[in-house]
């Protein structure tokens, strides 16, 4: 058991934990934070994607002794004072979710796409997407929440 | 029939997309989303229930005029929980925007809870459509006591009752009270499909937003004080069970509070429970466990051996008659078992006190959970609570609730602490109701003209599992004394209901093959699917009933005149199509691929013309169906479950891939028939035929027949 200091959603978050802990367990059992999913453990699904400095994470397999004094942020932390953001506001008004259970860590992959390259071309977003996977296969409205989004910046 | 067009091709901007939806009566929904659970909690705080007007378990309206309606059914990216909702406020002729959706707990009240078999609207439409015009019949009669009006003088509509000779209005929470005394009418008149408002458009998810911010919906996001973490192990080989374990050292391990084996229990899989302080630590501590399994009768099973067994009942199946001067085509086709692999692993959290079993259950079926309850622990239903979140993806796999039982054991065992279960990926992957693999040896008979004039099938699937996933159907009904003789392979691998039960792979079989009888026979596929549609006896033919030759015929016309069915294409593109019968839809689908001469397939476009009756959301109906087109693509393209030893040897996704963006086609385009005949069920049609659809479009391509899934098992180098 060790103990961590970590910025969360700009938050310094005081955790005891094993050096091993993926930090997305710590996010959702010990900080309450479980817009960020498990899927699969092995970082291949995608769906507990955060931010870690600004870069798309898959924060299963991420242990704590790693993160040091990098900023996190998760879906929770994107909406500022209730506003959301374009790409948010777009996942809504183009209903993309179905189930929507990954659809936290694809709107983490899309934000740091979005902040990499303003316009990205559909070959950037299969580029970056591709790391996430969708079970209900959203992927037609994923792409073109991603260009609204662009588009609206 | 005029159809109406939602092809996502054409990209929405957002101008256009609050123009419909202020048209719908709610072009604000997105912001006042974001308020729902506190309008709802202040609503309910401030007005006693008794001020409130309920006139069934499905509707309240409260006095400030905030509507509270119960979605029935779980809800799992089908769209339930907005559609059910959706079709009482249209009756109701309430403003969407002041609507607050509650998902309904296991409650008799709330009539046929299943979440199966694209039910959810096809079973709710008239029953909800009733619950709110009877609770607008009472706001208007509320109205016509309050002005000494006759009620037929008075309209409705958001969330107001109107009398347009003298120019009055009150909103429906200034009536609740008076409407609160009133008997329920004996008749209620529902409204003509064409004076629809809501229903027919385009609507967001009420969890849209919540989905977006990364809110706690779904039911491994459940929180409770005091909770502890579950992990449940299970014997990879299917009827095994543990003896013994080393519980004593995993115990000790971080974090574990208990260990203990749980076996006797009436419909309980027998397995080693651990409960820990975090997931995470639970575990961490099922890979420490060392467990001595009794692996049961079926650790011999295999795939291979299937195989095996499947061809022997086809060499005993009687062979089709030759036909005078003409010739016999013969193909087998073989797909695999699959696993559902819903991304939310199977999970479930309970606590028991004071006699009383709470559970939140992300179930297709609420009341099959409790009745696991009560048959394995003896609790009385009438003390079992349950609660249903957000399902992270059902797909069928949520129809069996074997979580349920497993953590009410562990809770049950410890009183008064809440425990939430959730089972590693690897688990999931390993305790399935897997699809059933399946084999079709067809043999054909065509006589000297090119006519299809027998058609055998001799089909095999494993022992077991859903009763219906026979085959037959399109086009053994267009062929008169064509046959299908099934056989079981004698196994033990349990299989189960998988997106669209039967049609998911038998579609793919039969539509490959009728594409194959169209190139032996030299004719075109699409004037080849017709002239046996023409063949389709009035009135009947399908499998289950309700298969309606001329709208199949309809389908098939849109699809493939939308998608430019017979343009000449080079060598290494091609179309392909097919068609389905799949929860009383009729579905045409027209793939368009692009096989490079080194057999890397891209499918380019997905044209899809679907007749499900009236639509009642726009947006997500098109949803499903692009969604399911690709979600049959995906499967047909990348996965199989493979029986080694008596257990799935694929572990997690590295084994076992899903279609990603890269693999996407950037066109999926969906169009539907306009139609006011009742809903049908839309969660599962689209998907059958699209497999079978970018089959036929890759022997079109470059001349490569796909006979086994997954098509990565096929080399499809044409140079």
């Amino acid at each position: 058991m060790s103990s961590f200091n970590l910025t969360v959603n700009g938050a310094t978050e005081a955790v005891d934990a094993a050096d091993d802990t993926p930090l997305l367990w710590v996010l959702r059992d010990t900080l309450a934070l479980v817009g960020t999913k498990y899927g699969c453990g092995i970082g291949s699904c995608g769906a507990c994607t955060v931010l870690v400095n600004g870069i798309a994470v898959k924060s299963c397999s991420l242990p704590l002794k790693n993160v040091g004094s990098a900023k996190i942020t998760t879906i929770e932390g994107l909406a500022r004072d209730g506003k959301l953001t374009a790409l948010q506001q777009a996942w809504v008004d183009l209903d993309v979710a179905q189930c929507g259970y990954c659809q936290s860590g694809q709107i983490m992959c899309a934000t740091a796409l979005l902040a990499s390259k303003s316009k990205p071309t559909d070959d950037d977003i299969d580029g970056a997407m591709s790391g996430n996977f969708c079970r209900c296969a959203t992927y037609t409205r994923i792409r073109q929440a991603i260009h609204a989004a662009a588009g609206s910046s | 029939m005029s159809p109406i067009t939602s092809s996502p091709s054409v990209t929405l901007d957002r101008r256009q997309f609050i123009k419909v939806s202020a048209i719908a009566g709610g072009g604000l929904l997105v912001g006042t989303y974001l308020g729902f659970g506190a309008t709802e909690a202040s609503a309910q705080a401030a007005t006693p229930e008794t001020t409130s007007f309920a006139p069934n378990a499905f509707i309240r309206i409260f006095p400030n005029g905030a509507v509270s309606l119960i979605a029935p059914n779980s809800e799992m990216g089908q769209g339930a929980k907005t559609a059910l909702p959706l079709i009482i406020a249209e009756e109701l002729d309430v403003a969407w925007a002041s609507v607050t959706v509650t998902q309904g707990d296991l409650n008799p009240a709330y009539g046929r809870q299943f979440a199966v078999g694209s039910q959810s609207t096809v079973a709710n439409f008239t029953p909800l459509r009733q619950a709110g015009a009877t609770a607008r019949a009472l706001l208007v009669e509320a109205a016509a006591q309050t002005w000494g009006v006759p009620a037929g003088e008075l309209t409705t509509a958001n969330s107001e009752v109107i009398h347009a000779a003298s120019n009055r209005r009150l909103g429906y929470g200034a009536l609740t009270t008076k409407a609160a005394t009133l008997p329920a009418p004996a008749n209620v008149t529902l409204k003509d499909p064409k004076d629809f408002k809501l229903v027919g458009t385009r609507v967001p998810g009420v969890d849209a937003a919540k989905i977006a911010t990364g809110q706690p919906l779904f039911g491994i996001d459940q929180q409770l004080p005091g909770m502890v973490y579950a992990a449940y192990v299970k014997c990879r080989t299917f009827g095994g069970k543990p003896v013994s374990a080393n519980l004593d050292e995993v115990r000790k391990l971080p974090g574990v509070r208990d260990a203990f084996i749980l076996d006797g229990l009436t419909g309980l899989t027998p397995g080693v429970a651990i409960v820990a302080g975090s997931t995470w630590q639970a575990f961490q501590a099922a890979g420490q466990l060392k467990v001595q399994w009794d692996l049961g009768p079926g650790v011999n099973q295999n795939s291979a051996a299937m195989a095996k067994e499947a061809e022997a009942f086809a060499q005993a199946a009687s062979a089709v008659a030759l036909p005078a001067g003409g010739k016999t085509v013969a193909a087998a086709y073989h797909y695999p078992f699959l696993t559902h692999a819903t991304l939310e692993p199977q999970n479930c959290t309970a606590v028991f006190r004071k006699g009383v079993m709470e559970l939140w259950c992300p179930t297709q079926i609420p009341g099959t959970a409790q009745g696991a309850v009560t048959q394995g622990l003896g609790i009385a239903a009438r003390d079992i609570i349950v609660h249903v979140p957000r399902l992270g993806g059902g797909f069928g796999r949520r129809s069996v609730n074997e979580f349920a039982l497993e953590v009410a054991a562990i809770a049950k065992r410890l009183e008064g602490t809440p425990v939430k279960l959730t089972w590693m990926r690897e688990h999931d992957f390993a305790q399935d109701q897997y699809r059933s693999n399946g084999w079709h040896f067809f043999q054909a008979g065509v006589d000297a003209a090119g006519k299809v004039v027998d058609l055998q099938d001799a089909f095999v699937k494993m022992l077991g599992g859903p009763g219906d996933m026979n085959a037959g159907g399109f086009p053994f009904t267009a062929i008169p004394g064509s046959r299908v003789q099934s056989s079981k392979l004698n196994g033990t691998i349990p299989t189960g209901y998988w997106r669209a039960p039967g049609d998911n792979g038998n579609t793919w079989a039969t539509q490959s093959f009728v594409d194959e009888l169209a190139h032996a026979t030299g004719k075109d596929p699409l004037a080849f699917t017709l002239d046996l549609l023409a063949a389709v006896p009035a009135g009947g033919g399908g499998r289950g009933g309700g298969f309606v030759p001329s709208k199949m015929v309809a389908v098939l016309k849109l699809a493939t005149e939308k998608a430019g069915w017979g343009r000449k294409l080079p060598r290494g593109q091609g179309l392909g199509l097919a068609l389905t019968h799949t929860n009383n839809a009729h579905v045409a689908i027209v793939a368009e691929v692009t096989v490079s001469p080194s057999g890397v397939l891209r499918i380019n476009k997905l044209t899809a013309a679907v007749d499900a009756g009236i639509i009642v959301n726009l947006s997500s109906a098109e949803g499903q169906v692009q969604g399911a087109m690709l979600d049959g693509i995906s499967a047909a393209w990348y996965q199989k479950i493979t029986i080694e030893q008596g257990a799935a040897a694929q572990t997690n996704f590295a084994e076992y891939p899903q279609l990603r963006m890269v693999g996407a086609p950037p066109d999926v385009a969906v169009h539907f028939i306009k139609s006011n005949a009742a809903p049908t069920g839309l969660g599962e049609p689209g998907l059958p035929a699209a497999a079978p659809a970018v089959c036929n479009a890759i022997y079109a391509a470059m001349g490569k027949r796909i006979r086994t899934l997954p098509i990565v098992d096929t080399d499809l180098k044409w140079v």
